[in-house]
């Protein structure tokens, strides 16, 4: 019971008045911009890094929890209310959510959401705390060779298995790479591709490229598409959860905990894969199958809990193995180095006390979320309202503070913003930006495993597949490849078959 | 200038483009021989934006691969040295940005990307993706002449009436207000840098 000591100690240290404000602060900002439209967990935690820069880092990561939560919490709220499609984790929340939105019981959906992420929420970030020591310790055992292959393992899972088109993914995984060797070599100083310009030697800044690729692009990509007219907001009134309510909830948020943590915390984590599996898991369970399509409550508390717990399982190999599996958790990791701090297995032990107010922080975050957003509901509307050329003006200029606000530099603006263009022409094609972030955040460290375990070895390749655990590690990266197309073929022949 | 003419309102989709519903998983195997005719499959609809991004993708692989040939390898650099990652991905973009031009030249089309905001069936507006850019590439190059909260004032007008905002005199005033709002909080009461113009420098030297 080493860990619940610790996190006792976390809470001792989370629960200052100045540390509360903090959380409050990180909370409600998170939220807030969450909510606004166009704007997804990822670029919500990439647009309000800069804040952080000013505050001590045990500050910074206690707003950070906030953001985080409150970002994942604002999209749901959107897609719930809003009668068009998101981000795709919110997807099959939306689906339901609408759906009662437009049935006059939206107070009731976003209460199930509110509720549900709460329970998720707490019971993911419980098991965070129970499961890093753990893993922790396993983790040391771990050679640079085998930290290679988890982040190839990574690299792949992120781009082939959650986007449509995994060619696409892997292209997009190309860019991150490039622009991630773009600097001063780590382990020789030398310059690679830095053009000669004397700002690129420190290498492409994190949050330019994330703010470039989320807020930049998207801006342009709606601006080329936007839809014109009134926004519709759907109604957020009609009775709160009643007790029937309750009695249908809590088993599928329970159920959406499960697969969502589980998902979240493997390497080929991502929080798509169980919201889709929670939806299809209570559509089959239910014992109301004929409101599904009609706006059934289920439908609602699963995938919002799974999409709740697959963001606190992100947490689990971020903080244990310096590895992140989502957009949202690269932009942390880059937080995490802005510090000078090298998330891994020797973080627990050497920021303990940080780690441990981070989790105690989350725990806090959550319930200061179930708190305000019952009753602040009504403000969030509000801000589904605001004018779109007005939003989107105002994401362009929180996007030139942040990056601007980096190095001082107008030369960041002008790469922002070519950047921001490359975005554009990736989403008008289909090509998922969250594997540029990870490539540019991961690829480095990749490289330095690489290299240390081939000195090691005397440049010997077969020191990448010498021990067990990398060799089943590269195994699942290779399957991640081959088999959905595989399996696409046979589906397909089958089909021709029948 | 009163060019109020809300030429960015148009009624959208009134040519609607062929909209991209094609999903990958619709496109020719990848695997099928190259030569077997595609039986019955719709007229493939080529996407020339994305091959070009695809062989733009082949020639930064390129370069990665000439390019890493030039990186200076220090005399006490072992087996593995700065070279190697480079190498390495540069191939793998070579690979990648080439199996990705032949798919979109057969005819494979990715999924779009959704979003709140976002028209599926609208034409694209290059004029609001145009006066965006350069807004923002001005701004870029304004900052330090005349301070942060100008240049975004300019660039937030021009943003929302691209987007098709009413009127002239209202983005400018809404953008001239959070943008001095936002300089006071982030300069002001929380220390970052940000230059602000003259004139609000002198007015706020007292703080």
């Amino acid at each position: 019971m080493d860990a619940l000591t610790q996190l006792l100690h976390g809470f001792g240290d989370a629960v200052t008045p100045l540390n509360l404000l903090f959380a409050l602060i990180g909370t409600l900002l998170g939220t807030a911009v969450g909510v606004l439209p166009g704007i997804g967990p990822a670029m919500t935690v990439a647009l309000l890094l800069p804040i952080t820069y000013v505050l001590e880092p045990t500050g910074a990561f206690i707003m950070f929890a906030g953001i985080y939560y409150g970002g994942m919490y604002g999209g749901s709220t959107t897609s719930i209310l809003l009668n068009t499609p998101g981000e795709s984790s919110s997807i099959m929340t939306a689906i339901e959510g609408n759906l009662m939105a437009k049935a006059g019981r939206g107070a009731a959906a976003l209460g199930t959401a509110a509720i549900g992420s709460f329970v998720a929420g707490t019971i993911a970030t419980l098991l965070l705390a129970l499961v890093a020591p753990v893993v922790v310790t396993l983790a040391v055992a771990i050679g640079p060779a085998d930290y290679f292959a988890l982040a190839l393992l990574a690299f792949v899972a992120v781009s082939t298995v959650l986007g449509a088109s995994p060619v696409r993914g892997l292209a997009s995984l190309c860019i991150g790479l490039f622009l991630g060797l773009v600097g001063t070599d780590l382990l020789t100083g030398q310059q690679r591709f830095t053009l000669g310009v004397p700002q690129l030697a420190d290498g492409i800044d994190v949050v330019v490229v994330a703010v470039a690729l989320f807020a930049v692009g998207e801006a342009l990509h709606v601006a080329s598409r936007l839809r014109h007219g009134p926004v519709q907001v759907m109604s957020s009134s009609g009775k709160f959860m009643t007790r029937e309510d309750l009695r249908r909830s809590w088993k599928p948020w329970l159920r959406g905990t499960a697969f969502g943590f589980p998902f979240g915390a493997l390497p080929a984590g991502g929080a798509e894969i169980p919201t889709f599996l929670s939806y299809a898991t209570e559509r089959r369970l239910t014992k109301h199958p004929e409101d599904f399509g009609r706006g059934a409550i289920e439908g609602v508390a699963g995938p919002e809990a799974a999409n709740n717990a697959a963001a606190a399982g992100v947490l689990v190999p971020l903080l244990t193995l310096g590895l992140p599996t989502s957009a949202t958790a690269a932009i942390l990791l880059a937080a995490f180095q802005g510090y000078g701090i090298q998330p891994g297995p020797t973080l627990l032990t050497t920021e303990s006390s940080l780690v441990w107010t981070l989790i105690a922080s989350l725990f806090i975050g959550n319930t200061m979320l179930l708190v305000l957003n019952l009753p602040l509901v009504g403000l969030w509307v509000k801000l589904l309202k605001i004018p779109r050329p007005y939003l989107y003006a105002g994401i362009l200029m929180f996007a030139s503070l942040g990056s601007y606000a980096v190095n001082a530099d107008p030369l960041d603006l002008v790469i922002l913003l070519v950047l921001g263009l490359l975005g554009f022409a990736m989403r008008r094609f289909g090509w998922p930006v969250a594997p540029a972030v990870i490539g540019l955040i991961l690829g480095p460290v990749a490289e330095t495993n690489l290299r240390r375990a081939l000195a090691i070895s005397d440049g010997d390749l077969t020191t990448l597949v010498s021990s067990p655990f990398s060799v089943v590690v590269l195994l699942v990266a290779v399957a991640a490849v081959v088999g959905p197309p595989l399996l696409r073929r046979a589906r397909r022949g089958q089909a021709v078959a029948a | 200038m009163s060019t109020r003419e809300p030429a960015a309102v148009r009624p959208a989709a009134s040519v609607p483009e062929p909209a991209p519903e094609t999903s990958s998983s619709a496109a020719p195997a990848s695997g099928a021989p190259a030569g077997a005719p595609a039986s019955e499959a719709p007229a493939p609809s080529r996407n020339w934006g994305e091959v070009a991004l695809s062989t733009l993708l082949l020639l930064l692989g390129v370069y990665l691969v000439v390019g890493a040939g030039s990186i200076t390898v220090p005399g006490s650099s072992n087996t593995v040295g700065p070279r190697f990652f480079p190498y390495l991905v540069g191939a793998a973009t070579i690979l990648v940005g080439g199996l990705l031009a032949v798919r979109v030249l057969r005819g494979d089309q990715g999924p779009a990307e959704d979003g709140e905001d976002i028209d599926p069936t609208a034409r694209t507006s290059w004029r609001s993706v145009g006066i965006i850019a350069l807004a923002f590439l001005a701004h870029a190059l304004l900052i330090n002449v005349v301070g942060w909260p100008l240049a975004v004032t300019l660039m937030f007008g021009a943003v929302a009436w691209a987007l098709g905002a009413r009127g002239v005199v209202r983005p400018l005033l809404a953008g001239g207000i959070v943008s001095v709002v936002v300089w006071l909080l982030f300069v002001k009461a929380l220390g970052v840098l940000l230059p602000g113009g003259i004139l609000l420098e002198l007015a706020t030297a007292w703080f």
